[in-house]
């Protein structure tokens, strides 16, 4: 179990998970959530939740500085203002069923990193959760081309569908635990996946690490395209895939797409050695 | 908190590009969006400006100075150029970083010694 379980899970219900505790749905939630502590990605101008925490570039001129204290720092304010954890399909739609409502939104890191407009509503690939959402006629910008709200059955087939065309779910929070979207995330185009891959911060780790049958796996290769955080790759020695567990985030993209079920997820506190390992 | 640093050792202390971009030349970066989708490291972002009174309006990306070009993760240009070249008002300029020694492969007295 994470922090965030110790924190805000119970053991009764949702089996310990933290984002599996219907009281972290509740609308007190909202009104609970933390105050913004100044986050320096404000004066950049980003208007996104996946940068508005401490700006990239605080943390590339730390890299620069050779100022390793700095970035811990950044990196212990961007886990306590705005934290983002991988889940896996079941868990995401577990997720699906608790809260409400549930808003089909554009992609405001496509549209800041690839300048992608999604206007149509069939071309959202964001989620957008709790009652935080009912406000959103207050930033047309934002929410340009309006939000659709859809039941707990259509979103569940619209994650899938996110599933299937190869991107995983990260969900954010908004000041933990109030989970505030649900990401459908590729690299580079978002935010909070590419800091976590480039940068090892922000983004947790699931509770799950993905481990390859070998009997049951013919090599036709389909799980190598779908990682996103190069931890999946295509051992050509033995023409079998190959996880480095370390960099596994435990999506479960690669076991999604397998289409001989070669590929499964395994409990992470069953490594000893990665047991800990949140980030 | 993590037993793994995804940031090698020899970044740290290493110089990187700086890029500038002329906002008097690139006026409609959202409509032009070229140099956001070429690159290969996908280092900008283009985001609505913010100011207090326009922070509740709908942004009209045609229309100048709505929304601002912004260099997000100059760490990653390889200063491959492309970006330039597809530039239609030359407003990006690039600073190379000057040449570094690796600091994995600076000299060590002792095998100088020896």
């Amino acid at each position: 179990m994470c922090f965030y379980c110790d924190q805000f899970g119970d053991k009764e219900r949702g089996d310990g998970y933290w984002y599996l505790n219907p009281d972290n749905y509740a609308r007190n939630m909202y009104k609970k959530r933390a105050p913004k502590q100044g986050f320096a990605g404000a004066e950049t101008g980003l208007e996104t939740g996946a940068h508005a925490g401490p700006s990239q570039q605080d943390l590339i001129n730390a890299v620069e500085n050779n100022e390793k204290e700095t970035f811990d720092k950044l990196q212990d304010l961007m886990m306590a203002g705005q934290g983002a954890q991988v889940v896996p399909l079941d868990h995401a739609n577990k997720v699906l069923e608790l809260c409400s409502p549930i808003g089909l939104i554009a992609c405001l890191c496509r549209k800041g990193i690839r300048a992608i407009d999604e206007r149509n509503e069939m071309e959202y690939t964001c989620m957008g959760m709790g009652v935080g959402m009912l406000k959103w006629e207050r930033w047309p910008e934002r929410y340009k081309g309006g939000v659709k709200f859809v039941n707990i059955e259509e979103a569940i087939e619209w994650n899938e569908e996110m599933d299937r065309r190869g991107f995983c779910h990260i969900l954010m929070m908004f000041g933990a635990p109030f989970i505030g979207g649900f990401c459908q995330c590729d690299y580079p185009d978002c935010g909070a996946l590419r800091n976590a891959v480039d940068f090892g911060i922000g983004t947790m780790k699931s509770h799950y690490l993905a481990m390859v049958d070998y009997d049951k796996c013919n090599g036709c290769g389909i799980c190598a395209q779908r990682c996103q955080w190069g931890a999946l790759k295509y051992e050509v020695t033995s023409e079998k895939p190959n996880i480095d567990l370390y960099k596994c985030y435990g999506c479960g993209l690669c076991e999604t797409g397998c289409p001989r079920k070669a590929i499964s997820l395994v409990g992470r506190e069953t490594m000893p050695a990665l047991s800990e390992v949140w980030i | 908190m993590s037993t793994l640093k995804r940031i090698p050792e020899f970044m740290w202390g290493k110089n990187f590009p700086r890029l500038s971009i002329d906002y008097d030349k690139c006026t409609v970066p959202f409509l032009c969006k070229k140099c956001l989708q070429i690159c290969p490291e996908a280092i900008f972002n283009v985001s609505r400006v913010m100011s207090k009174e326009k922070r509740l309006e709908e942004m009209d990306p045609r229309v100048d100075g709505e929304f601002v070009l912004h260099v997000t993760r100059r760490d990653k240009c390889t200063v491959c150029n492309k970006c330039l070249d597809v530039c239609p008002v030359d407003a990006i300029t690039i600073e190379e970083p000057e040449f570094q020694e690796f600091n994995a492969l600076k000299r060590d007295k002792k095998w100088d010694d020896a």
